[in-house]
């Protein structure tokens, strides 16, 4: 059929009673829509009375190319200094910009080169120190200062968990609801009705962006006005970027739903769905320390985006302009779950 | 599937469904073996047959919900496989509860009513009409999970019903449905078929089939008889007979056996079968009888009879 301008109409108006439902069902399950919006501001809450501390010790970059193997050793002796050994200078500059290091050092045959936080002198001061003990034999070090921040490690964590708090809630919930309509058998009322597929998809996902709006803000207000964790950049695009994940997961609780059969099966989705984001996308600890042979799993998860672009945003103020390649890769995982959720609810029915 | 034009167009407007050797499996089971059979457009058909037998298949099948593997089927003039284009002159119910317990029947309703795009001052007309006719006017904000059996089926009814389909397909609409109701059901379908709608309903009770202009037979995955009841009764080898009681009840039958009638004796009393009523009077005049009783086949027995011996006498 081609699309007519009322064949366009019908689809809108078909899409807006699916997401009206949605949100009248929403609506009237109380427990849900408290899990929605009160857990992830109790989790926040758990989180960050649990993160409010510095970070103990010194959070020191490691770069090893080569040579340098008596200071190496030496640094790796000191009690104070917790080491994470990188792949290259450019990420350890990075994690000390986000403030998740204070330094690195950078160990070359016949050159040193210490990367320093500017913004705690005293750190610095012992970090040379360090070096200086350590060295074998003097050298001329190649000494660069980076802007960084001092923060507390809840002010790391708290973008990121915020992104993964949406995630988690949305995908079980959409997981729920798509597989009730099809156990329910309404699934099978709609393939002999004019709704298609994809308008179920589009409806769904008009109804439960206003619950995600609403956990999304409050979770991040508990965030920054509780936790005091810097917004630097406009919350317009932080929200942005929580919407689209919501966004994603919500395809992906739709696409998943299909392989379960009862909601004890959904559940098991958690340490199958939920748990490797945990791990791998640098929520709690930077994705550069992760092994590189696992590295590109945490390319293929969504939450690795939707961290780096919300650090990006609160943390350092980028502008949407500068997350892009964040918002085109969570776009992504929208469109192929869209797809992957339209396809999987086509080949359910016969 | 081939792509011969089953029904001439001029013919097509006079059928509402029209399937050729249709074949389906599931796994090893095949469900439906070159079913073949035409619904006419503004009847009531019925289709009777013991569970298996493949008559809900065969309506999933009409709405596109299988991939047929064999066979050609028109719905509403159009081949099954772009059944999509007309799917909104379609109303189905389903056996299963496809409606949504945590919304409200007047919600329920609403959300129907907006996937057909009826909106406005005629969204609130129809829904007003079907509450009312199911008997459910009363009930509009109560939550769909709260209702009995039987008014959730009601309800189930006024949602496939909100934008007035020209195919009816009914998978056991009445169960659980108290008679006083059925009959209000029934009668509604029948002003439905008079405004030109098609009705093709799935049932186990008698009295319903009965109801019907044809009744269809189906016994794995064919159609085995077809016709209107009476039809299907004389398919089965049923007659109406004449319960007679005699004074000489021997001589009696051998005049009425002389006379070409079949007759059993029983006793005092014999069982004259008639092919029409208008033998009865003939029957009366010979024998004379003290007393007598008229004796109607059931579609009942007729369904148990085609049931038992899988092929009709």
């Amino acid at each position: 059929m081609r699309p007519t301008f009322e064949g366009i109409e019908g689809g809108l108006g078909r899409i807006l009673a699916v997401a009206l439902r949605v949100i009248r069902q929403l609506k009237r399950d109380r427990r849900t829509v408290g899990l929605i919006t009160f857990a992830p501001i109790f989790l926040m809450v758990l989180f960050g009375y649990a993160l409010s501390g510095e970070m103990s010790g010194i959070g020191l970059g490691l770069v090893d190319e080569g040579g340098q193997e008596g200071l190496r050793g030496h640094l790796e002796g000191v009690d104070d200094f917790e080491i994470l050994h990188l792949g290259s200078a450019s990420d350890a500059e990075l994690l000390i910009e986000e403030g998740r290091l204070n330094g690195a050092i950078v160990l070359r045959p016949g050159q040193v080169v210490v990367m320093l936080d500017g913004s705690s002198p005293q750190i610095a001061a012992s970090l040379m120190d360090q070096v200086r003990i350590g060295l074998e034999r003097p050298m001329p070090l190649d000494l660069r200062y980076i802007h960084g921040y001092d923060l507390e490690m809840m002010d790391s964590v708290g973008p990121a968990v915020l992104g993964l708090v949406v995630f988690f809630f949305t995908f079980i919930v959409s997981a729920v609801s798509f597989l009730r309509e099809r156990t329910q058998g309404s699934l099978e009322k709609f393939v002999a009705s004019p709704l298609s597929r994809p308008e179920m998809v589009l409806g769904y996902l008009l109804g439960f962006s206003v619950f995600t709006v609403i956990q999304s803000v409050t979770t991040m207000a508990v965030v920054v006005f509780v936790f005091g964790v810097p917004m630097e950049g406009s919350p317009a695009t932080a929200l942005a970027v929580v919407l689209l994940l919501g966004a994603a997961a919500l395809v992906m609780g739709a696409f998943f739903s299909n392989f379960a059969k009862t909601e004890f099966q959904v559940v098991q989705f958690i340490p199958l769905v939920i748990l490797p984001q945990v791990v791998l996308t640098g929520v709690w600890w930077p994705i550069q320390s992760i092994p590189e042979s696992i590295r590109p799993v945490s390319s293929i998860l969504p939450l690795t985006y939707s961290s780096e672009a919300l650090r990006a945003v609160m943390l350092k103020g980028a502008s949407i302009g500068e997350i892009m390649p964040d918002i085109f890769a969570l776009s992504l995982f929208l469109l192929i779950g869209f797809v992957a959720a339209t396809l999987a609810l086509r080949r359910e029915v016969g | 599937m081939s792509g011969e034009v089953l029904i001439h167009t001029e013919t097509s407007n006079d059928v509402a469904v029209a399937a050729r050797d249709l074949v389906k499996w599931f796994g090893r089971l095949k469900v439906l073996d070159g079913l073949s059979i035409i619904i006419p457009r503004g009847t009531t058909y019925c289709l009777l047959g013991p569970n298996g037998s493949g008559k809900t298949t065969f309506i999933r099948a009409i709405v596109g919900l299988i991939r047929l593997e064999g066979g050609e089927m028109e719905v509403l003039g159009r081949p099954v496989s772009r059944v999509r284009e007309i799917v909104s002159r379609i109303g189905y119910m389903t056996q299963h509860k496809a409606l949504y317990p945590d919304l409200t029947l007047q919600e329920n309703m609403e959300f129907y009513a907006g996937l057909y795009g009826i909106k406005g001052a005629r969204r609130r007309a129809r829904i007003d009409e079907l509450l009312d006719m199911v008997d459910l006017e009363d009930h509009r904000r109560r939550l769909a999970g709260d209702l009995s059996g039987g008014m959730y089926q009601r309800l189930s009814l006024a949602c496939i019903l909100i934008h007035d389909p020209d195919l009816l397909l009914l998978d056991e609409p009445t169960v659980g449905i108290d008679p006083r109701l059925r009959k209000t059901f029934w009668e509604y379908f029948k002003s439905l078929t008079e405004g030109g709608a098609t009705v093709l309903i799935t049932t186990h009770l008698m009295d319903e089939a009965e109801k019907c202009r044809i009744v269809g037979y189906m016994r794995a995955g064919r159609l085995e008889a077809e016709g209107s009841p009476e039809e299907i009764k004389r398919l089965a080898g049923l007659r109406p007979s004449l319960r007679l009681w005699v004074d000489d009840s021997r001589a009696t039958a051998d005049l009425l056996v002389s006379k070409g009638f079949d007759v059993i004796e029983d006793g005092d009393a014999l069982d004259v079968f008639l092919d029409s009523f208008a033998k009865a009077g003939t029957v009366l005049d010979l024998a004379q009888p003290r007393d007598l009783k008229l004796v109607e086949p059931t579609l009942e027995e007729a369904f148990l009879r085609l049931s038992d011996d899988g092929r009709p006498r």
